[in-house]
């Protein structure tokens, strides 16, 4: 006994805790612990000793936290050994199936997972490190016992893991409760270079617990049919802007629909040559390919640069959802659009187009018609020369009003809620009618105003005017007051201008 | 607890103001205006009022007319009473 421990003093530069733990094996009694007690803490304090004379010529933090753990480890072996067990099952053998279950490990080197005896290259400040990286390294490798294992022996979270880890270890192999967390936090500190499984040598937790193990993240293969079909749309509008010609473009396009060849009728070139032109933007759509045939003649046919810079602005708008490159047509088009009125338009349709893309992407038919018929009813601006009348009258005025409906569909939704009665649907499409006109009223009134005013931008004192007159704001109910009465809080900060410390009032007057 | 205790709308009505939407109709009915940033937010102010007023002239009518149900006629009586009183 004497001369075991004294071939592992000698042999060993630097004890790891495998040693240690041997050397703890040794020495103890197989007796009652409280017999030898005495006998016990005796040999442990010279273990104790030993140690710390070794650790103490090489200095680091590190070593000398490593030592004081084990100290204290050692330290709750003792507590562990006097506490005294009766069951067959004692420390020791836990110790033991520990030492004979867990695969030795070279506390430097955290790759070398399996080696015969503590070979211990020791590189102190980097133990504790690479201990913890080789379990964690040797978590893959390992059944998920190890698992538990890591998890025991998590630092932060020993206490609190232990025990219920320790709880389900007892619930297999029917070890008391009330030894484990204990013996498990002093094995757990003492083998934390170990790999320490104190399952009894052969039972994996997942097949008894298969909740506990740990799952390969499920990945859903990635559809490279039409990640491909995206690549290709998207180099081909990235493409397309760099000739920067429209026949050029539309050439590409034309090429494309080829494929397909089908030829309709062309009756309203410019129009339908937005259309056609804004699905083919989209080139996943199949429905669309009717459209783009139409384009396809229609750019042959029509040469009006308006069509084209518009067309080019619808394409730009249509493609923003697929790439943001596209964004940079936008200038591009609108720069280089002559015609006016496409300019005009172009702004309009882009933003009603967004719009619609917004409300409804699904419906690639309708807003190819509505962009037009769109530029052709809203016109107050410029009248479009060369407009053809719409082709289709039925899904005319929609992604016009649609943007227009959801906006107002806020304001009905509002009504129907102060009214607090169920309504009929008519009564609230003359709701929508009625805010209609109150938009109008207003902004020719604002206009009045402003004009009053010599200015051209409204401004909240137009607004407070306009409320003034009808009535809402009088002597005895002034604008803040209604501001705060039915705004949030966060747009009767930006209304009411209110005085922060230090002189300064927000918003600034 | 059976219920809960707390009394809750059934469409949770969204408290924003549709910014954008409103700039949009300005700008399309007076292209040549601008409009400030906080005027947006007055203007949906001075939606809400006008939507309050009108439905709460809505349901007087619907009262009036004992129907459980707002029909379209009360909603067009409420306007035109609105448009005579100066709502504009």
């Amino acid at each position: 006994m004497a001369e075991a421990m004294a071939d592992s003093y000698n042999g060993d530069s630097e004890p790891t805790t495998r040693t240690l733990l041997r050397r703890v094996l040794d020495t103890a009694d197989t007796r009652t612990p409280r017999r030898r007690r005495s006998a016990r803490v005796g040999a442990q304090k010279a273990l104790l000793e030993t140690p710390s004379s070794r650790r103490l010529s090489s200095p680091t933090k590190m070593n000398v936290r490593r030592h004081s753990h084990r100290v204290r480890s050692i330290g709750r072996l003792a507590h562990v050994h006097t506490s005294g067990n009766v069951e067959e099952q004692t420390p020791r053998t836990l110790l033991k199936n520990i030492l004979l279950t867990a695969p030795e490990s070279s506390i430097m080197r955290p790759e070398s997972v399996v080696k015969p005896v503590p070979t211990p290259q020791v590189v102190q400040s980097s133990r504790r490190d690479s201990s913890r990286g080789s379990l964690e390294l040797q978590l893959p490798e390992l059944e998920p016992p190890t698992t538990l294992a890591l998890g025991l022996l998590a630092p932060g979270r020993r206490k609190q893991r232990l025990r219920l880890s320790v709880f389900q270890q007892g619930m297999d192999q029917g070890l008391p409760l009330s030894q484990e967390p204990r013996g498990n936090a002093s094995a757990s500190s003492l083998t934390s270079s170990l790999n320490l499984t104190f399952a009894t040598p052969l039972q994996p937790q997942s097949v008894q617990r298969p909740g506990l193990a740990r799952r390969p993240p499920t990945r859903r293969a990635v559809d490279v049919g039409a990640f491909l079909q995206d690549l290709r749309d998207t180099s081909l509008a990235l493409a397309s802007p760099d000739p920067g010609k429209p026949a050029e473009l539309l050439a590409g396009k034309a090429k494309k629909v080829d494929a397909h060849a089908v030829s309709f009728p062309n009756n309203s070139s410019a129009i339908s040559g937005e259309d056609g032109v804004e699905p083919l933007q989209d080139g996943v759509d199949e429905e669309a390919e009717e459209r783009m045939e139409e384009s396809l003649s229609v750019s042959e046919v029509m040469d009006t640069t308006g069509t084209q810079g518009s067309v080019r602005t619808e394409k730009s708008k249509r493609h923003r959802e697929m790439s943001e490159a596209v964004e940079a047509k936008e200038p591009e088009g609108s720069s280089g659009d002559e015609d006016i009125s496409g300019r005009r338009a172009s702004p309009e349709l882009a933003s009603s187009t967004t719009e619609f893309l917004q409300a409804r992407q699904p419906q690639f038919l309708e807003p190819a018609l509505p962009p037009s018929t769109a530029v052709l009813s809203s016109e107050p601006l410029e009248p479009l020369p060369t407009r053809l009348p719409p082709r289709a009258r039925t899904p005319g005025p929609r992604p016009r009003q649609d943007p227009h409906k959801t906006g107002l569909s806020h304001y009905v939704k509002l009504f129907s809620f102060y009214a607090k009665m169920p309504m009929e649907k008519k009564a609230l499409e003359m709701v929508e009618k009625c805010l209609d006109k109150y938009f109008q009223h207003l902004c020719d009134d604002l206009e009045v105003f402003a004009a009053h005013a010599g200015r051209k931008t409204v401004k909240p004192e137009d607004l407070e005017l306009l409320m003034r007159r009808q009535g809402l704001v009088n002597d005895q109910v002034s604008l803040h007051v209604l501001v705060e009465r039915y705004l949030p809080l966060e747009y009767r900060q930006l209304l009411i201008p209110c005085a922060f410390s230090g002189n300064s009032v927000f918003p600034a007057q | 607890m059976a219920f809960s205790t707390t009394v809750s709308q059934r469409k949770h009505i969204k408290r924003k103001a549709p910014r954008g939407f409103l700039k949009r109709v300005f700008k399309r009915q007076k292209p040549h205006l601008r409009l400030e940033t906080s005027g947006d937010l007055l203007v949906h102010l001075n939606c809400l009022l006008f939507v309050h007023r009108l439905a709460e002239e809505t349901r007087m009518n619907a009262f009036e007319n004992k129907c459980g149900v707002i029909k379209k006629e009360h909603v067009q009586a409420a306007a035109k009473k609105l448009k005579e009183y100066g709502k504009i």
